[in-house]
């Protein structure tokens, strides 16, 4: 006996009680319980769906599928490491080693005005409102998404929220560093202002990828890691 | 099955042996086949398989290829081409690793 396209969605939301979020990972166990399932059914076709699925379940132990949810998340962890530095690599082969070195230099002088901190600070703190308020949008955009189609890929949650852990909050390392330290970058020696200067600049193009060009290309990166991509989504 | 813990270091040589000689398989058919083939001594279980397989293709050892059938999505897994040489290696480990148990175990009729 097959299951039926209802079954089919039942396990869907079953995957969903037990913690699993995101589509990739749902329909994979998804496709594990319907086999398994239906394997079943050959030994005791009488048994009712709910029981069979149950049994089935039962065979994954006493954590059920935090185990899968919990390698899968390594997994892809591993694999947005890897989509950053792609992206960063690239500022620093021509043409855009140029912007790095104008920026890295803008720094560096920007460093050597007097009250160069007060500047700074308030720079990070307007960062940090915006940053705040692009924070809201995507809550707010993946929360009507989830609501509308019931279908995220891991990668796309990673992409829209955790931004590899580089948020506003940060930002705000930096700033109450700078404002608590009296740090007086003019009149800091020269390779320490080089040392700063460099940190800053990489932060900024670290920063510049995880939040404009790794969504902006979004689309690209997931057909990319989800062959069903395109597929589920014709769907 | 007491013996399952031994078996459980060797999991992903197993998964790697097997799509070496099957080319694509699905989670729900490795633990088939390999219940098959070792006529039910070894059960590989859910739960331990699929962090296996996630973290194989971390590593860049399985690439994925994902087909509807029937009414579902089904996820293949196949070996890339560091994947078909760690196979070659780990197998050869796990030779390694047969041999030196059997002189522990059996000392008297080793082969060498």
């Amino acid at each position: 006996m097959k299951l039926t396209k209802n079954q089919i969605n039942e396990l869907y939301k079953f995957t969903r009680k037990h913690y699993v979020y995101h589509y990739d990972v749902q329909s994979e166990l998804v496709d594990h319980l319907a086999n398994d399932i239906e394997k079943i059914w050959e030994q005791t076709p009488n048994l009712s769906f709910e029981d069979a699925k149950n049994n089935s379940f039962k065979k994954f132990g006493i954590f059920g599928f935090m185990d899968v949810i919990e390698a899968k998340q390594k997994q892809m962890n591993k694999r947005y490491k890897h989509i950053m530095w792609r992206f960063f690599k690239e500022w620093f082969t021509l043409p855009k080693v140029t912007t790095t070195i104008v920026l890295f230099l803008s720094i560096f002088f920007f460093l050597k005005i007097q009250f160069s901190e007060y500047i700074l600070l308030g720079t990070l703190f307007i960062f940090l409102i915006f940053d705040l308020i692009n924070q809201f949008k995507n809550r707010k955009n993946q929360k009507e998404k989830k609501g509308k189609t019931e279908k995220i890929f891991l990668l796309e949650a990673m992409i829209g929220n955790t931004k590899g852990g580089f948020t506003g909050i940060t930002a705000l390392n930096f700033f109450n560093f700078i404002n608590l330290s009296h740090i007086n970058f003019s009149a800091l020696e020269i390779h320490w202002s080089i040392i700063v200067s460099l940190t800053a600049t990489l932060l900024c193009i670290l920063f510049y990828v995880i939040h404009y060009i790794i969504p902006q290309k979004a689309e690209e990166l997931l057909v990319e890691t989800y062959p069903e991509y395109k597929l589920v989504n014709n769907l | 099955m007491s013996n399952q813990k031994l078996y459980k270091g060797s999991l992903q040589t197993i998964i790697l042996k097997l799509l070496a000689t099957h080319h694509k398989m699905y989670g729900y058919e490795i633990t088939q086949k390999v219940k098959e083939l070792t006529k039910g001594e070894l059960q590989i279980t859910e739960g331990a398989l699929y962090p296996a397989l996630h973290k194989l293709e971390a590593d860049g050892l399985l690439d994925i290829e994902v087909v509807k059938v029937e009414n579902r999505l089904r996820k293949y897994y196949k070996l890339t081409e560091i994947g078909t040489k760690e196979t070659t290696d780990k197998l050869e480990e796990m030779q390694q690793f047969l041999r030196t148990m059997q002189h522990l175990v059996n000392p008297k009729f080793s082969l060498e």
